[in-house]
């Protein structure tokens, strides 16, 4: 099986997972930003010369073959799809609404936009072709880390940005921001995200920066040019964020999300549940019955591909019972309410009852050491388990050897 | 060939001295071999060998040579130049009637020149002192002769100055070993007694047996029979190294080559035993014994289910390897592994390494550690092959480690600082000899385990470099020796466990936690290390728990990719085991040896 790491246009491409369910939730990757931010590992690429009715098209032609019909949830991502012009919006929402039912079906519709690409007029123009949420990439409130990020627009752009949304009538609005940026003292975080809750969003996502491979930000820490902040003030800031959102009335539903009554992301969760997903458009991931299958990331190639044959998957990969089930509980614990033993089961096809459940002896351990809780029927992280998820996770994963 | 026209002799040199090279020299000159058809280097054959510089295995070659009208037949038997491989060296001189000492006269005598010099002479060997390199500015061969005096009382004042690069004098080599190396003594009328000087296995013919005819004569089809073992052999074949194995129909007393049998495991031949043909009656040569493990290491599969694999890898090494010995071993933090003897670190090394590349075995070893005796109260002697199975202190009456007698060549300017790092490493100081302005020769008696510790490196930055040294096991002395636990989340770690002189206990005991504080990565728990002695704790560490460890982005374009990575980090370090919930890497298991980054 090809791995999900390679980019190589060379890669063989793979067999498209079967067809999913009606109602399976749907994202589509729109590859293009005004220009690449230097933390950023998704993937995309400044739109400058770009042959956005091609991509549109072939996205298109991806959906036709793959897209679910009915989906409950539909996201669009990348990218920056508050790129596209109203006009290429339109025609991409109204030929995807002609394959799927979406306008019908979905229950949430959430587009990703950035403050250089969203108006009052682009945001009417989302609302009326169905988009009923928005998130907005706003990442900082400072000039100075925002250029350091390499984004292309000021806080008082991303501020504008905001208004333009509420005044256009968006009820949904997510607001991205990223802290323990190279430099900010948890005093700083702390003031640019009361000056963020203040605007009273619906929805907050607050990542911890991470140095991913390949961005431009993990070459320059390798380099020594920039530094992380010290774990206890990345902790602290944990903190803070948790404690203000409370405050504000943003409950923490996820590791690095926040949101008012009813308005978590559904489309999000389905992913933490580790439930099925059509993904379309390059490097788009799809997860149908067990199999995964990942497209190639390259524009180029997605385009080459989906003209061939349709097919852009370049890897797909079926994990066994007992993996699921570890990886069912990793994801599943980074949700608040955390997990029920005997849905993951059910998730994950593991046959056995309760007393197989490998995943309960890991349960036991991390109980005793103070890592997790039960709440009902349910498991999930304490405040001790919380800022060492992924360690908690590993031991969920090697479940089975 | 009358024997009188045999010359049996081979080459003492430190590494890098030049050995290879003036061998190569000596075969071009021969004409056995065409200088464009010369790998470089000839003798050294095992890639292993090439890469390390060093020889492990002994080889023989016999060339022809024409001086003043008769043609000779020159045998140069190569030794190991390693101390580990002391025993092989010994053999492989007693093969021979005299030695090429070969000197870099850029560098001087080393501590292993000195120690193999002392092998030939007391083997009995004509010595021809011989300085190489002269071609290099900074050659100094009037101080070298004078060294080769003073640490070795051997004549060097007319010795051969010669570059074995160019060339240079190596005629003139040749032309000593003829004449002033005696012709071999020997009847090849009388009953057949040839001395085995080493074997080496090889996959498609078995086991090929190296000998010198020391009296009579072997024949093609003899049946013969080893003295030390009683394993009888019919010779399938015999014949002589020119370099390449080239039957004969006989090998004469003198005479230097091999013979194949049928002998398919090297252990059924033992390096340093007498051959004679079956039914006669004949004295056993002097000097065998069985191999000699100092050092004692365990290898446990990194994955349990591997322990067949290793078992199968373990027997195929010792069918080249007499001198590895192994045996099923448990340990409560490692599980199934086997306990295996070495003649020395570098052997120790060496095994590691063709495990690890020729068997694509993943394992945890455990810090070497020495021999032990045990007296007990009725006098009973047993032997301890690890710190771990060291019986409480009640169960004995003394505990004794062995001793080294280890000389040490250095510049003069060095002589304090050697001498603090050998009294802290409770050596005995025995002799100092000067061997010219410049250099010193000293003796200490040390403990084999000190040296294991960290005295080699202690010793190289002591003198940047310029110190050598040699050591030969001398015997085994009583101390106030105690086994130092250590111990990982209130569960002690056998596989961590050391023995070691009660006054340095403690400082040792710190030293193995601090290092297993760097390799052990962070828990979800604080992981707390103690040192200790019985119920006493000397020492403790620990490493904080993990306070923060979790991804931000979690999506599902993710998932895969961020599993696989967590995964890995699991996983990762391979050659990690987990005692208790404890993930230890393989690394730890080293930290209880000394030196920078073991
Ligand atoms: N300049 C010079 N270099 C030499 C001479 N003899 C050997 N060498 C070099 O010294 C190094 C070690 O020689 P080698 O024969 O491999 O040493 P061995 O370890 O004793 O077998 C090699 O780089 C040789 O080329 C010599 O006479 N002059
Ligand atoms: S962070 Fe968003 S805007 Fe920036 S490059 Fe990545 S996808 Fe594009």
């Amino acid at each position: 099986m090809a791995s999900p790491f390679s980019t190589s246009p060379k890669t063989r491409p793979v067999p498209p997972l079967s067809r999913a369910k009606a109602g399976t939730p749907l994202y589509v990757h729109l590859p293009f930003c005004a220009a690449k931010c230097h933390y950023c590992d998704f993937f995309s690429v400044p739109d400058e010369d770009q042959d956005v009715d091609g991509m549109s098209a072939a996205i298109l032609r991806e959906a036709e073959r793959r897209a679910p019909r009915s989906p409950r949830t539909v996201f669009f991502g990348g990218g920056t799809p508050s790129l596209f012009t109203e006009g290429q919006l339109a025609h991409l929402l109204d030929r995807l609404d002609a394959l799927t039912g979406w306008r019908a079906s979905a229950r949430e519709v959430t587009a990703e936009c950035n403050p250089e690409s969203l108006d009052e007029a682009k945001a009417r123009a989302l609302l009326r072709l169905g988009v009923r949420r928005v998130s907005l990439g706003v990442q900082s409130l400072d000039d100075a880390t925002l250029a350091r990020f390499g984004r292309v627009h000021t806080s008082a752009q991303a501020l504008r940005a905001y208004d333009a949304a509420r005044a256009a009538g968006l009820d949904h609005v997510n607001v991205d921001m990223i802290y323990a940026a190279p430099g900010q003292s948890p005093a700083r975080w702390e003031s640019e995200l009361e000056r963020v809750l203040a605007l009273e969003p619906d929805h907050l996502s607050a990542y911890n920066l991470t140095f991913e491979p390949g961005t431009r930000f993990h070459l320059e820490l390798q380099r020594g040019s920039i530094a992380g902040v010290p774990e206890e003030d990345e902790l602290a800031m944990l903190d803070t964020t948790r404690a203000a959102c409370a405050r504000a009335g943003l409950e923490p539903y996820e590791i690095s999300n926040y949101a008012g009554p009813g308005e978590a992301c559904e489309h999000n969760v389905n992913y933490w549940n580790n439930g099925p997903y059509v993904g379309i458009g390059p490097s788009a991931v799809s997860k149908v019955g067990h199999a995964r299958a990942g497209n190639v990331r390259g524009i180029a190639s997605y385009l080459a591909r989906i003209g061939a044959d349709g097919n852009a998957a370049v890897w797909s990969e079926e994990l066994g019972p007992v993996a699921r089930l570890g990886e069912t509980w990793w994801l599943g614990l980074r949700l608040a309410r955390g997990v029920e033993p005997a849905r993951a089961r059910a998730t994950a096809g593991f046959e056995g009852g309760a007393d197989r459940d490998p995943a309960l002896e890991v349960v036991a351990s991390l109980e005793r050491s103070g890592h997790v809780e039960r709440e009902g029927d349910r498991v999930r992280l304490t405040p001790a388990g919380l800022p060492v998820a992924d360690a908690v996770g590993r031991r969920f994963l090697g479940i089975g050897r | 060939m009358d024997p009188k026209h045999i010359r049996n002799f081979s080459i003492i040199a430190h590494i890098d001295h030049g050995k290879s090279t003036l061998a190569d020299r000596m075969l071009e000159l021969s004409g056995a071999v065409r200088k464009r058809d010369m790998k470089d280097q000839l003798l050294d054959d095992m890639e292993l060998e090439r890469e390390r510089g060093i020889t492990i295995k002994a080889r023989a070659v016999t060339v022809p040579y024409t001086l003043d009208g008769e043609t000779y037949q020159l045998n140069l038997i190569d030794t190991p130049g390693h101390v580990d491989f002391n025993y092989e060296v010994e053999k492989s001189m007693q093969a021979c009637e005299g030695a090429v000492l070969l000197v870099d006269a850029s560098q001087g005598v080393e501590a292993q020149t000195v120690a193999n010099a002392y092998l030939a002479i007391e083997a009995d060997l004509e010595i021809l002192p011989v300085l190489n390199k002269v071609d290099l500015s900074h050659a100094r061969p009037d101080e070298t002769a004078e060294e080769i005096e003073n640490s070795l009382a051997i004549e060097a004042t007319d010795a051969a100055a010669i570059s074995a690069k160019t060339g240079v004098g190596v005629e003139e080599v040749i032309r000593r070993v003829i004449e002033r190396i005696p012709a071999p003594t020997g009847d090849p009328n009388a009953a057949l007694r040839a001395l085995i000087f080493d074997a080496v296995y090889d996959e498609y013919r078995g086991v090929i047996v190296y000998l010198r005819v020391v009296d009579g004569t072997l024949r093609k089809k003899d049946l013969v029979r080893m003295l030390g073992t009683g394993k009888i052999f019919e010779t399938v074949e015999i014949g002589r190294f020119t370099p390449k194995m080239t039957a004969a129909p006989e090998l004469r007393a003198g005479e230097v080559g091999y013979f194949v049998s049928n002998i398919k495991k090297l252990g059924d031949v033992r390096v340093g035993d007498t051959m004679a043909i079956k039914g006669t009656e004949v004295k056993m040569l002097p000097g065998y014994r069985e191999p000699q493990h100092m050092v004692y290491a365990d290898f446990y599969p990194t994955n349990p289910g591997d322990y067949e694999t290793m078992r199968d890898a373990l027997e195929t090494l010792s069918l080249s390897d007499s001198s590895l010995s192994f045996e099923p071993v448990t340990s409560d933090a490692l599980g199934f592994g086997y306990r295996c003897g070495f003649l020395g670190l570098l052997h120790m090394e060496i095994i590691e390494q063709r495990l690890e590349r020729e068997h694509d075995l993943d394992m945890i070893q455990t810090a070497p550690s020495v021999t032990y005796k045990i007296v007990k109260a009725d006098g009973e002697e047993e032997w301890v092959y690890s710190p771990g199975a060291l019986p409480g202190p009640d169960q004995f009456e003394e505990l004794c480690e062995p001793i080294a007698r280890v000389s040490m060549l250095l510049p003069t300017e060095f002589i304090g600082a050697v001498m603090q790092i050998s009294s802290d490493h409770r050596g005995l100081f025995i002799r100092q000899d000067h061997l010219s302005p410049t250099r010193v020769q000293l003796m200490y008696d040390i403990p084999l385990a000190e040296i294991m510790y960290d005295f080699y490196d202690k010793l190289k930055s002591a003198t940047r470099g310029y110190g050598t040294l040699n050591y030969e096991i001398t015997g085994y002395k009583a101390d106030d020796l105690v086994k130092l636990k250590i111990l990982v989340n209130a569960k002690e770690v056998d596989a961590l466990s050391a023995i070691v002189h009660r006054s340095r206990a403690d400082t040792r005991g710190r030293a193995t936690l601090k290092k297993l504080r760097k390799e052990i990565p962070r828990h979800l728990f604080e992981v707390r290390l103690q040192a200790a002695i019985g119920a006493k704790i000397l020492a403790r560490e620990s490493i904080a728990a993990l306070r923060k460890d979790v991804t931000a982005k979690c999506y599902g374009g993710d998932i895969s990719r961020k599993r696989k990575l967590l995964e890995k980090q699991k996983a990762g370090k391979r050659r990690m085991r987990q005692v208790g919930d404890v993930d230890i890497p393989q690394k730890a298991f080293l930290s209880v040896l000394g030196g920078e980054d073991k």
